[in-house]
């Protein structure tokens, strides 16, 4: 016998991906291809992938830098700090010449509480698609995966399938709050995503300076 | 939002708790480890043949951080399981599901621990069938496909249902591709035959056959259209010592009919070693009867 349990699940799947969808941007670097990224806080601070900002021999790192938000404004944005070893960025979208409109900043989550099973959801532009959600489960969280790159780095490991344009973009829980940025894929169908803990210790150390010990740790302040 | 989803995530989070204490990590190769399944609290614990690249020196990792050297007592190629012993006592042996409740389209987690930790991937069932034999020539209860990913190292892990209930155990040597579960039955068959004689016993004849089409007077007294046409007969086997010759077709063994080769292995279980049994030869035009006593499988 069919219940209502189907459709009350995928009401509670639109309204996630919905919420999920005000705090997603996209990144774009001039001529070069583009990412996603995430609203971290209402100052204009948005979270990507250092690999999806990344310059090449022509042009240095964070030049050319667009944003564009979930109403469609563009906005030109400026890169803060990042780590390619954590592969992590962090950029600053500016006003620009109008005026910002109003950020919805992401809820945070917990990606030390992980549980293998445990639904999560990845957002981003894959090929292009905006706003493009993909569903799945953790498959393991923490330093010992298998095969996960960098040894004994945090990982999250999610049983989707991450794509180009995913990248910087975010792993939300069930409640649409952030546990990770979706990384990189390790094979076809496993997802690898950078645990939001790693994200928030990331964020701190580079907004408490501007001193000497953001800049340690592989951390390019530009 | 309803708490339809909420509820679900935590559930399948339970699940894959309650399954971990009768997941084990099982090193017996030099890359990663895979994955085996408790089988009873006396320290059996049932994994893939595929993942033991070596028969010493195997050691088992526990859901609680303990590990243990295993003792292999046997494997069985053909189905892809073997079975290892540790000195472990009073392990969480897992709660089985009922075959009978399995249905396309139901949630599945395919779990593994190739690490300390447990690992889980979901999926749906993706097809149920009749009984299959393996390349291999091994008998499979059931058909069970799921669309769960293969993790690293989750081959001799468990398919849990989304109560956290073993439903058997899954391998990626048996089907290239494709997520195959060998169910419960299979294993519980198995698992006694590599208890008592350290393989899965079945009988040999020493032949080659390929199925063959009978003359229409032969197939209409036998009542089957076609037989099995010996392409190779080993020397000093079974088949030749009972005087088959190459060119003959077989068309019963006992009382089994031999119309395609998964009737002959049927035919060919364990209880038939070392018992004379008459096969029907079709030699020459001519029905005649034969005895043969078949050997233990190489």
């Amino acid at each position: 016998m069919m219940t209502t349990l189907l459709p009350q699940l995928n009401f509670d799947l639109g309204e996630l991906a919905d919420r999920v969808r005000k705090s997603l941007v996209q990144v774009t670097v001039e001529r070069s291809g583009a990412g996603s990224g995430v609203v971290f806080a209402g100052d204009g601070l948005v979270v990507t992938n250092a690999h999806v900002v990344s310059g090449n021999r022509r042009r240095p790192p964070g030049s050319g830098l667009r944003v564009t938000l979930p109403d469609g404004a563009v906005t030109a944005a400026e890169l803060l700090a990042k780590d390619d070893d954590l592969d992590v960025a962090l950029l600053k979208i500016g006003p620009g010449e109008g005026k910002l409109p109003e950020l919805h900043p992401i809820e945070m989550g917990d990606s030390r509480a992980l549980r293998p099973g445990q639904w999560v959801m990845a957002m981003g532009h894959p090929w292009g698609v905006a706003g493009a959600a993909a569903g799945g489960i953790v498959i393991g969280a923490g330093p010992d995966l298998p095969e996960a790159p960098g040894a004994a780095k945090d990982w999250i490991a999610v049983d989707l399938a991450l794509r180009p344009g995913h990248s910087g973009g975010p792993l939300v829980d069930h409640r649409g709050r952030l546990i990770g940025i979706s990384t990189m894929m390790a094979g076809l169908e496993v997802g690898m995503a950078v645990p939001v803990h790693v994200i928030e210790e990331f964020v701190a150390r580079v907004l408490a300076a501007g001193d000497a010990a953001a800049a340690e740790d592989d951390t390019v302040l530009v | 939002m309803s708490k339809v989803l909420p509820d679900l995530s935590d559930a399948l989070a339970d699940a894959v708790a309650s399954a971990a204490g009768g997941l084990v990590r099982v090193e017996g190769r030099d890359r990663l480890p895979a994955t085996g399944i408790v089988w009873d609290a006396e320290g059996l614990i049932v994994t893939s043949h595929h993942v033991l690249e070596r028969d010493e020196n195997i050691n088992v990792g526990f859901q609680d951080g303990e590990s243990a050297e295993a003792e292999l007592l046997g494997r069985d190629p053909s189905t892809d399981l073997a079975l290892l012993r540790t000195s472990r006592r009073g392990l969480d042996t897992p709660t089985w599901a009922e075959p009978e409740g399995l249905r396309v389209g139901h949630l599945a987690l395919a779990l593994g621990r190739p690490g300390a930790n447990v690992r889980a991937t979901m999926g749906i069932i993706s097809a149920l069938g009749k009984a299959w034999r393996t390349s291999a020539g091994g008998p499979v209860d059931r058909y069970l496909q799921t669309d769960t990913v293969m993790y690293p190292g989750f081959s001799g892990g468990p398919l849990v249902d989304a109560q956290g209930r073993f439903v058997g155990l899954n391998t990626s040597a048996l089907l290239r591709g494709v997520s195959i579960t060998v169910p419960a039955p299979t294993l519980d068959r198995v698992i006694r035959d590599l208890q008592k004689h350290g393989s899965v016993r079945r009988a040999y004849l020493g032949v080659g056959a390929q199925p063959t089409k009978l003359p229409d007077a032969v197939a209409k007294e036998l009542g089957q259209e076609t037989g099995l046409l010996l392409v190779s007969v080993e020397t000093g086997s079974a088949a030749e010592e009972g005087g088959l010759f190459l060119g003959d077709t077989l068309v019963t063994l006992g009382e089994s009919h031999l119309r395609h080769m998964d009737d002959l292995f049927n035919a060919l279980d364990g209880d038939r070693i070392g018992i004379p049994i008459t096969v029907r030869v079709l030699r020459g035009g001519e029905l005649i009867e034969l005895t043969v006593s078949p050997v233990s499988h190489p």
